[in-house]
């Protein structure tokens, strides 16, 4: 065969390597790619390669895949920064590393709780802003690794003790952590659900809730014959306490009565009690809010929560805000926006707080012109010998001026809501307020220095153990 | 027909197995292989996370190296040295030499990797002891064989028409790209707000440039708790995947190579 | 007798950057009979080694035709019958003389082993079997590329300087080894510019010069013309200026007078002329033409 018969060879090939190389394509896109991009693929959905900050050889290594190894390096670096304080530094290295080693559960978990809790003011307020991004990386974790129940757990845990007042998102994630098999080694975090299930008003889950977990714990106990495991006996014993008090308080909260629909005469609950609200509020200086007001409530373990914010805060809603509403783990939270959130302490039904916004300009850049100041207090966050009185959904509360009583801001929840709206030139003492600093006070506001005990109104708060 | 390929593939790994630059890489890799275990230290995580990935990396990385050392000098050294004018003035094709010598680079790859697999083993089996985990090691080292196989034909192709040092960089740059730009091109396709033109780019170039990523598995070896479907349907798929570029590569290769002056 | 090679304006043009096509070979057109052993001569660079790949379809010609033992260029089936020794070779350094030849004899599909032994002890090799290639001397290493080109027992070979860079014994050995294939009856082709050695050896040789052929043909009637010196004394210069002489010279020098005359002319009645004026003959010299003048006559032409 000479040149000639090659040509024909050549034109074969050509021909041979064309079809292959439509076939690859079509086989790539249909068999490979996809399956390669849902279960290999270290790209999630709706989230950008971030490659920021590794240097070139980690980056390689990384690449070579190193992966774990690289992600290990980085934490220990981490570790150093959270012995400094450097708390801005540890949010590139917790992206890094999750996005290096997605199955660094531990990361998550300090992830969230860092994000979630390290970020606070000079007063200890914590900064809200961040709270999107803590359960978004949360909600990351918890879908890179479903198998276990511990970021689950710990986003839950964020709904329900940093955020403290949208229990339904806590029920939905702490209900997924009860589903997973690895959560039966640590029985205690399982009681969680049960509280959740109550803050929610989800009285009769809770109720089953602890039945099924009494039903294990007895069942774990009986196995043990010989009874020398005090820990399983323990258990039983606090599943059968909880279980008790909630029936005891079910009764007496007239739980039972309503379902069978009679009369709530008598029960302690009824008849409503009225709160009595009331505020003042005035700017002693630039950036300084004074907030006196009365609350009927009995002195402990009472706190009314207290929002100053932009008016046009993103997904503002009274008394929070949507914090899922993007869930994009975005470490560079909203620096021109204002969000600050406090407790006000009632002391002798009466609460006088000063809240100083004037030595953290970064968390509180008081960009925007209009603000809005909220006074929010939900039964559902109340303790429960509070609860006692006002009920699971503030059944038991009202107030006699009628107008902070509302049950349109959280569903099947009275809760009590007031607000008022300041001007940027209020807050930094500008322009007319200058010269005269402004007030502004509520309908229910007294002016009194009252002795709460000698009050007529004093609540009379039921106890277990009877008066 | 095939009687030449063979022996020009036997000749090929009998060099390639005494090539100095190729056994120090492959000396080291299985130092590296040794003192993994010590590095588990480095980790929040369970020791035994941070040694699979870290063991499976060395194996990836260092084959890798090997692949491309491999393929990128060997036709350029036939030529240099001349053995390819007494080669192809005996009764054989040049498309049967190229084949040859890829067969070779690939059969000694298997067994320098398989010496990797090997020590892999019986690293997870005799020190670790947990000789299931080894044995599922052995599976993704093999997909690394593949994906190894499929570097080689493209150094091979492109060792065709490109200078070694060009082509040391190039395969690599085209192997990183493959098993990076994976994941870049795949954050384009999952991120809903990217725009259509750089989707679509996206997908033209990761759909023309060889598909690396298809064979890093370890996601599963490293993280057993990872749920993933059939995986071995996905195994058969990727690895049809790779016969077919590593078909085209070779023919683009004879192609080249057949009307290389040399 | 046939031709054993056979080309017809063979040409091979390359694209230079500065110079645009630049011819290696033009117009090329050699005959190689078969059974002889031909010289492929020329300098540096004349375009010698891109001849011979096109002869063994190492690469194709731009355009011409050739024949290599009938077989039209390109035809790889010839290879079967042909062998080729490139200059200064190079083998896998790790095998051994024996594991050269097994892997060469693979290419063909031979295998046998009593050949190889054979072709060993033929090229004085069959004592340093165990030795690799590494350890080979150059001689050594171009005498196991002869016994690789014998495997297939080849009608050609091509031998590109064959004993470029070996010592003087090697050259020997090499050379009786070349002999030794034509009285088996192979045709030799030898690409060379060690020009001695082609003149001791070849039946035929061609000069190749800027990629054309400048000369062709046998030995023996390229190197017709040479001179016969004739130093005399006692004569005068000018009687004998009247002496037919043909194309000579006459030189005065100090010890008398120098006739440069070609080899053909009546050198007898030169030297009866000056013997008839009473003049002596100190000397008669032939030069005879040397292969070394003829290259250098041919490559210097233009």
């Amino acid at each position: 065969m000479a040149y000639k018969g090659k040509a024909k060879l050549r034109n074969t090939l050509l021909a041979t390597g064309v079809v292959l190389a439509g076939m690859q394509a079509v086989w790539s896109s249909c068999f490979v790619y996809p399956r390669w991009s849902k279960d290999y693929s270290p790209v999630q959905t709706g989230r950008d390669l971030i490659a920021g900050s590794l240097s070139a050889d980690q980056m390689l290594f990384a690449l070579a895949g190193f992966r774990e190894l690289i992600a290990g390096i980085l934490w220990v670096r981490a570790d150093s920064f959270f012995e400094s304080g450097n708390y801005d530094a540890i949010l590139p290295i917790i992206r890094l590393v999750t996005f290096l080693d997605p199955h660094q559960i531990d990361v998550y978990a300090t992830g969230i709780w860092h994000i979630g809790y390290n970020f606070t003011d000079e007063e200890q307020r914590s900064d809200r802003r961040y709270l999107p991004a803590a359960l978004a990386l949360g909600a990351e974790g918890a879908h890179q690794n479903p198998t276990t129940y511990e970021l689950y757990y710990e986003t839950g845990w964020l709904w329900y003790h940093k955020i403290d007042d949208n229990y339904e998102k806590a029920v939905y994630w702490m209900a997924q952590a009860d589903s997973k098999k690895d959560i039966m080694s640590s029985p205690a975090r399982r009681n969680l659900l049960g509280r959740i299930y109550e803050r929610n008003g989800e009285v009769e889950k809770a109720l089953d809730h602890w039945y099924t977990l009494y039903d294990i714990a007895a069942a774990e106990y009986d196995k043990d014959t010989e009874h020398r495991n005090f820990e399983l006996h323990q258990n039983k014993d606090t599943i059968e306490q909880n279980l008790d008090t909630m029936l005891v308080r079910m009764s007496q909260r007239g739980f039972f009565a309503a379902k069978e629909h009679r009369s709530l005469e008598g029960y302690d609950i009824n008849p409503p009690f009225d709160v009595g609200f009331g505020m003042k509020v005035s700017v002693p200086s630039e950036r300084v809010l004074r907030i006196q007001g009365n609350w009927n409530v009995l002195p402990v373990g009472t706190r009314i929560r207290c929002i100053l914010r932009d008016k046009n805060f993103p997904n503002a809603i009274p008394g929070g805000a949507l914090w899922d509403a993007d869930l994009d783990v975005n470490f560079n939270p909203q620096r021109d926006k204002t969000y600050m959130m406090d407790q006000l302490f009632v002391r002798n039904q009466r609460f006088d707080k000063t809240i100083d916004m004037s030595r953290d300009p970064t968390m509180y850049p008081f960009i925007s012109d209009d603000y809005v100041l909220e006074f929010y207090y939900n039964p559902r966050s109340a303790p429960q010998h509070i609860q006692d009185k006002f009920g699971w959904n503030g059944e038991g509360m009202t107030d006699s001026t009628a107008e902070d009583i509302r049950t349109d801001i959280r569903a099947n929840t009275r809760c009590m809501f007031y607000s008022v709206e300041l001007k940027k030139d209020q807050i930094l003492l500008r322009n007319q307020y200058r010269t005269q600093q402004p007030v502004i006070k509520s309908k229910g506001f007294r002016e009194t220095e009252e002795d709460y005990n000698q009050s007529k109104d004093r609540a009379q708060i039921p106890s277990l153990r009877g008066n | 027909m095939f009687k030449p390929i063979i022996a020009i593939a036997k000749a090929t790994v009998g060099e390639a197995i005494r090539r100095r630059v190729l056994l120090i890489i492959l000396f080291v890799a299985v130092i590296l292989l040794f003192v993994a275990p010590l590095l588990g230290v480095l980790s929040a995580r369970q020791e035994k996370t941070v040694l699979t990935g870290f063991v499976l990396g060395i194996v990836q990385l260092s084959s890798a190296v090997i692949a491309i050392t491999l393929t990128v000098y060997m036709l350029p050294n036939e030529v240099e040295r001349r053995t390819i004018y007494t080669i192809l003035s005996k009764p054989v094709q040049r498309y049967q030499f190229l084949v040859g010598k890829y067969l070779g680079a690939v059969a000694a790859l298997a067994l320098m990797m398989g010496l990797m697999a090997c020590v892999t083993l019986l690293e997870f089996g005799i020190i670790q002891h947990d000789w299931p985990k080894g044995v599922e090691l052995l599976q993704g080292i093999s997909m690394f064989f593949v994906q190894m196989s499929l570097l080689a034909s493209v150094a091979m192709c492109l060792s065709t028409f490109v200078a070694p040092l060009v082509n040391f960089f190039l395969s690599g740059g085209i192997y990183l790209i493959g098993t990076l730009g994976y994941a870049f091109f795949d954050s384009f396709n999952k991120n809903p707000n990217a725009p259509v033109y750089s989707k679509a780019l996206a997908w033209f170039v990761s759909t023309i440039l060889p598909n690396f990523a298809s064979y890093n598995v370890q996601n599963k070896l490293i993280n057993p708790e990872v749920q993933i479907q059939n995986p071995l349907q996905y195994s058969i798929n990727a690895v049809v995947y790779g016969g077919f570029y590593i078909a085209i590569m070779l023919i683009a290769g004879m192609l080249i190579f057949d009307r290389k002056e040399v | 007798m046939a031709a054993a090679i056979e080309t017809k304006k063979l040409t091979k043009s390359y694209k230079s950057k500065a110079h645009g096509m630049v011819d290696v070979v033009s117009d090329l057109d050699l005959h190689v009979e078969e059974g002889e052993i031909f010289g492929f001569l020329g300098p540096n660079g004349a375009g010698k080694t891109t001849t011979i790949k096109m002869l063994l379809s190492i690469i194709e010609q731009t355009s011409g035709e050739g024949y290599v033992l009938g077989h039209e260029l390109g035809d790889v089936e010839v290879h079967k019958v042909i062998s080729y020794v490139p200059e200064r070779p190079y083998y896998y350094e790790y095998m051994t003389g024996m594991e050269i030849l097994k892997f060469y004899g693979s290419l063909f599909g031979i295998t046998d082993t009593a050949r190889m032994d054979m072709l060993l002890e033929k090229v004085n090799l069959h004592r340093d079997k165990t030795k690799t290639i590494s350890q080979f001397s150059k001689g050594m290493q171009q005498r196991i590329g002869l016994a690789q080109a014998l495997l297939n027992d080849p009608k050609l070979l091509f031998l590109d300087e064959p004993t470029g860079g070996l010592d003087p014994i090697a050259h020997r050995e090499i050379r009786d080894l070349i002999l030794g294939f034509r009285e088996e009856g192979r045709t030799v082709f030898i690409s060379s510019h060690e020009l001695s050695e082609v003149e001791l050896i070849c039946d035929r040789v061609a000069i190749i010069n800027h990629g054309v052929i400048a000369r062709q043909g046998k030995l023996t009637e390229l190197l017709k013309g040479g001179r016969v010196e004739l130093s005399v004394t006692g004569v005068d210069k000018g009687i004998l200026s009247g002496m037919s002489i043909g194309d000579g010279n006459i030189h005065d020098t100090p010890g008398g007078i120098l006739f440069d005359v070609p080899e053909e002319a009546d050198i007898n009645s030169i030297i009866d002329g000056v013997r008839a004026n009473k003049g002596s003959v100190l000397s008669v010299v032939p030069r005879k033409k040397r292969l070394e003048d003829l290259f250098v006559e041919t490559v210097t032409a233009k």
